[in-house]
């Protein structure tokens, strides 16, 4: 089990007061939290809609939405995502509409992959957000690259690359902060460790003392902080953020929080870890309530308030998905298109033989 | 409207699922999102919530059946919606501490999301999800038990204490609490399925009289890993020719041998048992009697003689029975053997023995030593060909020269099947054994 070591970044502390001044005024400190809870909703309906059979699959953010969000609000408009499985939410975030979110999870034929993608692994170009792939690690030199190709052009922007902690062991993290460390690009390495890798724990994953250390040996900057403080979160990604845009070079960021649920809807950990750390954290060091106990001591939330906020979103939420499941998937004949553009004869063969036994 | 409710695929490519507990009945009026039933496969146990509100009319599938993806779970008269009493969704505040569908809830919930209850439930019990099954499998209130962990946690052995207390039993220890002076805690007990029987269920002897119109008698789903057992055991004695052969060997030079070893374990952080000898015997037996490593593989009618010795130990646990095996125990010393017992026989008391760690092996040892009794007659695990039993040690008169004299005597039992293994066999076999456990200094010959 990891714990943090030094509480330098620490804003929000798990009991809910400030070690120092509050960084954000009381308007965003509000929408951080709504922002928040809206992810948290979310996840717990898609969970159930799984479960009901009406969609086929889902990685839920639980006990990780202060990193998420945290994170997201770091970002400036132009910056690039490079997401792993738990950054779905940052295509609302940034600006996709609920509706486009549903329907990729339903893989109907308004979904922008044209439910060629499993759920969850949405792509959003109008928010920079780049299609996730499930291999893991991928990513990372992919996000290299992009922002050394930012750099050569000129472009003012920083690129996020995200991972878990399982990722941390990959070849493809390796290749990607070397040529970090000697190409320095606009870029930001930001893991989020819930110190389980499906099944895996963390000590099985390395035998460093947590992710970021590891950046020193890659010669970045590495700074880990409380995933679940979401001030923290912030301020260390927008340093990072700051220090990447300034040509100051890269930094990998380690959140560190736990996967209070399953790693997905086709997992259950309670066939290979002690359920009693998970009660832990999420009695302890649970991300919105910690931020609900400073909202509340603010008087900026009352359980009226957060009640409407839910039903609303449950109402919004219901909409999106009888539209969603009422849109139907998308035409057979699709299957063949965006493999080339233009589909070759063969693949023209194929689409007609597809429509003949329909 | 009538709806038909499917299983679905509730991880990647689920084929089937065991149906673990009903959580509605036929008539009951359902909310959407209101959990219904709890389904058992490969990858997760879940519970499933209604995709829509109404009555059930029909419900298919008993408890601990299996049934396909895709076919009908139950029917619902979606025309039949009940107004709610409960407030709508409105009123949750999903935050963490209350359970989220993916945990699931513990009992049917008038209610989707899970997210109100703890806020507006009478208590919040503190217990682990695993503490809280274990509560539920026992037929216990959770919330109506005293906890005695870390700010009033809940624990399994609280759990376990309440059931004992409800069924009138003392609260005996777990036969997993060794008590014979011959035996170290970390020896595994053993696995008589009699007396596996007694595992989850409270024993009969143990319910009290009827108070005003109770019932006369409890009702619990033979399912998990009970029934799994179960038909485990019935298979064995089905289809082998069990055939029990008894001895008797002196142990005091092992006792002995044991005494002076121990201390030296110990400073290399390992319990040494008797087990480690057991199976070493057994390995040295098996050099001259190779078909008692096999199995049958009545298919292809072929007997399968194994060459490798992966010994599976039977070990008790609060759920049942379970049979870690210690793999290729030809290449491991006594110690490594002992730690890997050690070790095995904790996971599977705690429940995270992996699947790999539980299959494989090609003989098993059963001891009910620090139990009681003289000896018994294990059933071979199935489609292995023999099982030997190992037995208390106790101070005995014998004859040694025309005196009697008391030495450390135990019983050795060994199980065979008859249709492979001969009677001799079997003798000459138990007779190798018994031959190295009395003189184990023998071992040493054939060390590599």
């Amino acid at each position: 089990m990891l714990e943090l070591d030094n509480d330098a970044t620490t804003i929000l502390r798990p009991d809910g007061t400030l070690a120092g001044e509050c960084p954000v005024d009381d308007a965003e400190l509000l929408s951080l939290y709504r922002d928040m809870l809206k992810l948290r909703t979310i996840d717990n309906r898609m969970v159930t809609l799984q479960r009901q059979g009406r969609i086929g699959f889902y990685g839920p953010a639980t006990g990780h939405e202060a990193a998420v969000v945290g994170a997201c609000r770091a970002l400036e408009e132009r910056d690039w995502i490079f997401p792993a499985l738990r950054e779905s939410a940052m295509t609302w975030l940034r600006g996709m509409p609920l509706q486009s979110f549903v329907d990729q999870l339903f893989g109907n034929r308004r979904d922008a992959a044209h439910g060629r993608q499993m759920p969850c692994h949405h792509t959003f170009r109008e928010g920079n957000y780049v299609s996730l792939s499930a291999v893991i690690g991928t990513q990372l030199p992919q996000a290299v690259g992009a922002a050394l190709a930012a750099r050569a052009r000129g472009d003012d922007v920083v690129v996020v690359g995200f991972l878990g902690d399982g990722a941390s062991s990959s070849g493809d993290f390796h290749a990607a902060a070397n040529f970090a460390g000697v190409f320095r690009p606009p870029l930001v390495l930001f893991c989020q460790n819930n110190q389980w890798a499906i099944s895996v724990p963390f000590e099985r994953q390395t035998a460093s003392d947590g992710v970021a250390v590891k950046a020193s040996a890659y010669g970045i900057d590495g700074v880990r902080v409380d995933g679940n403080d979401i001030l923290g979160v912030l301020g260390a990604t927008r340093a990072a953020l700051g220090r990447a845009r300034s040509g100051a070079g890269p930094t990998l960021i380690e959140a560190l929080t736990y996967r209070v649920g399953p790693h997905t809807t086709s997992d259950d950990p309670r066939r290979y870890r002690d359920e009693t750390v998970t009660e832990q954290w999420k009695e302890e060091r649970d991300p919105l309530r910690r931020l609900e106990v400073l909202l509340e001591a603010k008087e900026l939330l009352r359980e009226a308030d957060r009640s409407t906020w839910v039903g609303e979103l449950e109402g919004e939420l219901r909409e999106c998905i009888a539209s969603a499941e009422a849109a139907g998937p998308p035409a057979l004949s699709s299957m063949v298109d965006d493999v080339y553009a233009e589909p070759t004869a063969l693949l023209e063969k194929q689409r007609k033989m597809l429509l003949e036994r329909g | 409207m009538r709806f038909e409710f499917k299983l679905p695929d509730i991880g990647e490519g689920v084929v089937e699922g065991e149906i673990v507990q009903w959580l509605v009945a036929e008539g009951d009026a359902v909310q959407e999102d209101q959990p219904l039933v709890e389904v058992m496969t490969d990858k997760a146990t879940v519970e499933i919530p209604a995709p829509q509100s109404g009555t059930i009319i029909e419900t298919q599938g008993e408890i601990g059946e299996t049934v396909a993806v895709g076919s009908v779970l139950l029917v619902i008269d979606t025309d039949a919606v009940s107004t709610p009493d409960q407030p709508p969704a409105a009123a949750m505040a999903p935050t963490v501490e209350a359970e989220g569908p993916v945990q699931p809830v513990e009992a049917p919930q008038p209610h989707p999301l899970a997210g109100a209850q703890a806020l507006a439930g009478p208590r919040k019990v503190l217990a682990a999800p695993a503490t809280r099954r274990l509560a539920r499998e026992l037929g216990i209130d959770v919330a109506a038990v005293a906890g005695t962990g870390a700010r009033g946690r809940v624990t399994q052995a609280d759990v376990v204490a309440a059931s004992c207390r409800e069924c009138g039993a003392a609260a005996t220890p777990r036969r997993g609490d060794a008590r014979a002076v011959d035996a170290p805690p970390a020896q595994p007990v053993a696995a008589k399925p009699e007396e596996s029987l007694a595992g989850s269920p409270p024993p009969a002897a143990g319910i009290p009289m009827p108070v005003d119109g109770a019932p006369l008698e409890q009702r619990t789903p033979f399912v998990g890993l009970r029934k799994r057992i179960a038909m485990k055991m019935a298979e064995s004695t089905r289809t082998a020719a069990h055939f029990t052969y008894v001895d008797e060997v002196d142990m005091s030079e092992l006792v002995a041998l044991r005494m002076r070893l121990k201390a030296a374990a110990e400073a290399r952080d390992a319990k040494l048992s008797y087990l480690p000898f057991v199976v070493k015997a057994l390995e040295r037996a098996f050099a001259l009697f190779p078909t008692m490593n096999s199995t049958l593989d009545e298919a292809r009618n072929e007997l399968v003689v194994k060459r490798s010795y992966h010994i599976g130990i039977a070990v008790d646990t609060a759920k049942g029975l379970f049979v870690p095996v210690v793999k290729g125990v030809e290449r491991k010393s006594l110690l490594q053997i002992a730690a890997e017992i050690a070790q095995l026989a904790q996971l599977c008391r705690e429940g995270k023995a992996t699947r790999e760690q539980l299959t494989g092996s090609t003989f098993t040892i059963t001891s009910v030593g620090n139990i009681g009794g003289m000896f018994a007659t294990p059933i071979i695990n199935f489609p292995e060909v023999a099982i030997l039993g190992i037995n208390r040690i106790h101070d005995r008169p014998v004859v040694r020269d025309g005196e009697i004299v008391i030495r450390k005597m135990m019983y050795l039992a060994l199980s065979f099947d008859h249709r492979i293994i001969d009677g001799a066999v079997g003798a000459g076999f138990c007779n190798e054994i018994k031959r190295y456990l009395e003189s184990p200094g023998l071992l040493m010959l054939d060390m590599a």
